[in-house]
């Protein structure tokens, strides 16, 4: 009979155990240091008050309190629950259907690559305040075309609604190069014989969609819903310089109010920190869902 | 049993993180002949401000290593740099509030050349609780219209005289029918803040906080007749609403609609003299503010400070005294086109060599601003007061909100800063 692979690990010396753990030691000490140190103080701020960043006192769930009860903390929640659904729903789709796209073999592939790829490279600053400029409604170069072709001057970012769509809009047009990429590379590793066969078997293209494509890109498209979750409910840098979080805060979203708190005065570090911690519980809990939910459909 | 040891470790660690925990930072004073002065600049102030450190360094064999930061990252920085024992000599600020208990009493060192020489209306808020000299007010600012004088002269519209302002509703007439004359998009443009709102409260009679500073001092009927007729420019299309609903929560000026000559009359301050000198295509001109039950405009201004962490707190006040002495303000005030600050230089008066004509409509300004202004302007609470502020118009102007609403939310904002601040 023979022994079973922990027996067998045992059986090896201690110098060949121990050199796995040493290859992944500088990661898990940068990791600790920079993400799970920080987070757990995080949590600890979170239950402290200051008003000026130092003299902190201890204050318990107060700030959680309070930040369930501020409308603006609300209503923060509320549109950034709104971005990242739209976000996620789009760039899902979108980046599927246009690997498929880019997948085939075109005119001038290499040309649509880059340009879905280009917008990923620029500064989020930078795209801001590009797309600010487009959509001004008095002097901007959409408004300015609309107006010359008799269709008026929408309040792009002076409407609350518009803006929101905005900055979906200008978050999709900035992000979904990197999703594209991720499909594609999940697309070429689709082994060809599978279609081949499914040719011979007298398939159509739909049915080979349905059937082939579709349930075996299935786990990169759990990593884009995954990431474009995560970037839907971190989205902040160029919304900031797009719109300010406005009109009237349609379009602040929940790192914004945790900025403004933590940076802007009058400075709340706990209070801060506390609305960091129901970011972080709220992605935490809904990528482990959809991880969970990924794999009973695997399962299946 | 690894449950236990799991709950030690998260318990420790926790305990190693507790916030507030400063790196000591003792102050056992050193005399090593240098200064460290955090600052952050308007513009034209640095070179001013470089001439008198060179100056200073000359006089007093003091080496001041001037380091500049952005405005927006100052408090952060400032905040960290005192959590970390690290503290700058020397500062310049906007807000003394959250490092009152930080500020080193300058009365100890410079009482007979800085205490009782600044204008009153700061006294207040620089003093602390047992009498203390905690900052020097280094200069004044003082909100105020900016006009584009070629087009009211293409449209045949006089100015008013410095001792004559303008009612409200007379300069609305005046803009527009300049506004009409040179097809410009709007009459008057106002800058996305909660300060220059403050203006128009203060001349309909009426302030966030009483002239002691110690309570809301809001006028319901006048404040909300100033946001009616703010709210009621917007619609109309005298002022831009759209620059107030872009703007979001960030602060933004108008001065490149000014500067576009896209509006005739332009509601922002004496800090933008300098760069309007440089920058300008067309004649323009400082306007006294509008009066309408007050006149004068509203105040703000910069502060001198040092820290009880400074190892250098003798030079610290010798710079601060010197920097902010008769001459050296007058200097600044004449390189930068800055107000100045001292009670002496204000009833002197100063001659500036560019643009004199306009620093004396701001300064005739100075003397007609009601005092409460200047209560409030340095009142602890303001900065959330008028963030709060730029938010409710921001309603008003949405239509999400009516003035009478937008006032009360104001009230109440004030009375929570007022209560967050004690």
């Amino acid at each position: 009979m023979s022994s079973t692979p922990s027996r067998r690990a045992r059986a090896k010396p201690w110098n060949q155990r121990l050199a796995p753990y040493l290859f992944v030691l500088p990661n898990m000490l940068i990791f600790g240091l920079f993400v799970v140190y920080p987070a757990i103080n995080n949590f600890n701020i979170s239950l402290y008050d200051s008003r000026n960043g130092r003299d902190f006192t201890f204050v318990g769930g107060a700030n959680y309190q309070e930040l369930f009860g501020s409308e603006a903390f609300c209503s923060a929640a509320r549109a950034t629950v709104v971005f990242a659904t739209c976000f996620v729903v789009l760039t899902t789709v979108l980046s599927v259907a246009l690997a498929l796209m880019l997948n085939q073999r075109i005119k001038g592939r290499a040309f649509f690559r880059t340009v879905f790829f280009l917008p990923v490279v620029l500064s989020p600053v930078v795209v801001g305040l590009i797309w600010g400029w487009i959509f001004d409604r008095g002097n901007g170069l959409l408004n300015t075309v609309l107006a010359r072709i008799g269709l008026g001057q929408p309040g792009w970012l002076v409407d609350g609604g518009l803006a929101t769509i905005v900055v979906i809009f200008v978050g999709l047009w900035m992000h979904i190069g990197f999703y594209i990429l991720i499909i594609l590379a999940g697309l070429q590793g689709i082994d060809p014989t599978y279609y081949e066969a499914a040719r011979m078997d007298g398939a159509t293209n739909w049915q080979q969609l349905r059937k082939i494509t579709l349930p075996l890109l299935r786990p990169t498209t759990m990593v884009v819903v995954i990431l474009s979750l995560i970037a839907g409910f971190q989205a902040f840098d160029y919304i900031w310089t797009l719109t300010g979080g406005g009109p009237i805060g349609a379009t602040t979203l929940m790192v914004q109010y945790i900025y403004e708190n933590a940076f802007q005065s009058p400075i709340r570090y706990g209070l801060a920190a506390a609305a960091s911690v129901v970011l972080f519980v709220t992605v935490f809990a809904l990528t482990l869902l959809n991880f969970l939910y990924g794999r009973r459909k695997e399962a299946t | 049993m690894r449950r236990i040891l799991a709950s030690c470790i998260a318990m420790v660690t926790l305990a190693a993180c507790a916030p507030g925990t400063t790196s000591g930072g003792g102050n056992e004073q050193v005399d090593d002949k240098t200064l460290t002065y955090l600052y952050f600049t308007d513009g034209p102030d640095e070179q001013a401000t470089r001439n008198l450190i060179a100056d200073y360094e000359k006089k007093s064999g003091v080496k001041v290593d001037l380091q500049i930061v952005p405005f927006d990252n100052l408090e952060q920085r400032l905040q960290a740099r005192l959590s970390g024992g690290n503290a700058p000599d020397v500062a310049r600020l906007t807000d003394i509030s959250p490092f009152r208990s930080d500020l080193l009493d300058l009365n100890k060192f410079q009482k007979a050349a800085l205490d009782g020489q600044f204008i009153d209306g700061a006294k207040a808020y620089i003093t602390g609780a047992g009498g203390e000299l905690l900052a020097v007010p280094s200069d004044l600012t003082m909100n105020g219209p900016l006009v584009n004088v070629d087009q009211f002269k293409k449209a045949g519209v006089s100015l008013p005289d410095v001792t004559k302002p303008w009612k409200w509703d007379e300069m609305v007439a005046a803009a527009q029918k300049v506004q009409k004359a040179n097809k410009t998009q709007y009459a008057i443009a106002m800058d996305v803040s909660g300060h220059r709102f403050s203006t128009m409260l203060s001349q309909f009679g009426t302030t966030f906080f009483s002239a002691d500073g110690t309570s809301v001092g809001l006028d319901t009927q006048k404040a909300t007749a100033a946001v009616k007729l703010f709210a009621d420019l917007n619609a109309s299309g005298v002022l831009p609403a759209d620059l107030w609903l872009q703007a979001g929560s960030k602060y933004k000026a108008a001065n490149e609609i000014f500067l576009a000559q896209q509006t005739p009359v332009y509601i922002s301050g004496n800090w933008q003299v300098s760069a309007f000198a440089k920058d300008a295509t067309f004649t323009w001109a400082a306007a006294p503010n509008p009066c309408q039950e007050t006149c004068g405009g509203f105040p703000g201004g910069k502060f001198m400070a040092s820290f009880k962490q400074s190892k250098r707190q003798q030079a610290a006040a010798d710079f601060i005294a010197y920097m902010n002495s008769k001459e050296s303000q007058e200097r600044l005030a004449k390189e930068a086109n800055f107000l100045p600050t001292r009670k002496d230089l204000i009833s002197s008066g100063i001659d500036y060599p560019q643009r004199d004509a306009d620093m004396k409509v701001f300064l005739a300004d100075v003397s007609r601003t009601p005092p409460q202004a200047f209560a409030t302007s340095y009142s602890p609470a303001f900065a959330a007061t008028a963030k709060a502020t730029v938010d409710a118009l921001g309603k008003v102007l949405a239509k999400s909100q009516s003035p009478e609403q937008a006032v009360e939310t104001i009230k109440a904002a004030a009375e929570k800063a007022l209560k967050d601040t004690k």
